[in-house]
């Protein structure tokens, strides 16, 4: 109420004109904001009702923008691992080096829903050390 | 696609790209940029197209136009190479991207509707104190209706 009223002198100190149309856009952006609001939890493109727990070796990695991955050598394939950001990675302590190429790794995350080669990892285990990467 | 194929891969491979994907902190710094850029752009845009819609006649158009274009103009020096930048780091994955695809048509389109605007119906901006006509408005909600557009699609690129 108090921003509503706040908003209606700003209106009328710089003589703007707030009519049908005006209300019209506001009321627009409004059921934007709604919209946007109500899709989000659907958004996500990893299946989280799904958890899955991989262990294998690293056959390549990157530590790299906007996030770094792991191909992981699994029994029965080689999965894309999408880990965090390298800045997140850094502070959490989880080194560049520690990424090394036939490494054993265990990660936890959710898989892609479009690509069933494709894995989110929520939390990554090099030797005795659980990295967070959410 | 494939013609495109060898500048990809050459972009692919450059220091550039490297350093882009490498240095910890250059890629989210290079999106600060990018971001601070389009506010600039998308903010100066609006603000002159909401203006044109008839919002704030205290200022006459071509002086709005004068005050704020110019900055829509000089924020492309930053917004474009930032742009191009955080493009090297993937653009494989990008360029087969439909919501990226789908983000240059819309710009491309911004930019028609702003080029046709100026060299059309804005030439007669001296002659609007009783309101902008109806082309100049529709090319407005036009402008704003693609710069949303253009935000969007650049902020669920993260999730598509």
């Amino acid at each position: 109420m108090v921003k509503a009223l706040n908003l209606h002198l700003y209106f009328i100190e710089y003589n703007i004109h707030p009519g049908g149309c005006m209300k019209r856009l506001l009321t627009l952006m409004a059921l934007c904001v709604a919209a946007q609001a109500s899709a989000h939890h659907g958004w996500s493109e990893y299946d989280d009702q799904r958890p899955l727990r991989l262990s294998g070796t690293i056959e390549e990695s990157g530590y790299e923008n906007p996030h770094g991955f792991v191909r992981l050598k699994t029994a029965d394939k080689t999965w894309l691992v999408v880990l965090a950001p390298p800045s997140r990675m850094e502070s959490r302590g989880l080194a560049r080096a520690q990424l090394a190429k036939g490494a054993t790794a265990v990660v936890e995350g959710f898989p892609k829903r479009s690509d069933a080669g494709e894995l989110r990892a929520e939390r990554i285990t090099i030797g005795q050390k659980t990295t967070e990467l959410r | 696609m494939s013609v495109w194929a060898p500048l990809l891969t050459m972009l692919d491979a450059s220091a550039v790209a490297r350093a882009m994907r490498g240095s910890t902190w250059l890629y989210p710094t290079v999106e600060v940029v990018h971001i601070v850029g389009f506010s600039v752009l998308v903010g100066s845009v609006a603000m002159f197209d909401l203006r044109v819609l008839g919002f704030g006649r205290a200022v006459a158009v071509p002086a709005a136009g004068r005050m704020l274009l110019p900055w829509s103009a000089l924020s492309l020096c930053a917004i474009v190479p930032a742009g191009l930048l955080l493009f090297s780091a993937h653009p494989y994955e990008l360029s087969a991207n439909r919501v990226f695809q789908l983000k240059l048509c819309l710009i491309a389109l911004a930019g028609l509707n702003a080029l046709g605007f100026h060299l059309g119906v804005y030439r007669t901006a001296a002659n609007w104190q009783a309101g902008a006509p109806a082309l100049a408005r529709l090319q407005a909600v036009v402008s704003l209706g693609l710069w949303i557009g253009v935000i969007g699609c650049g902020r669920f690129l993260a999730y598509s």
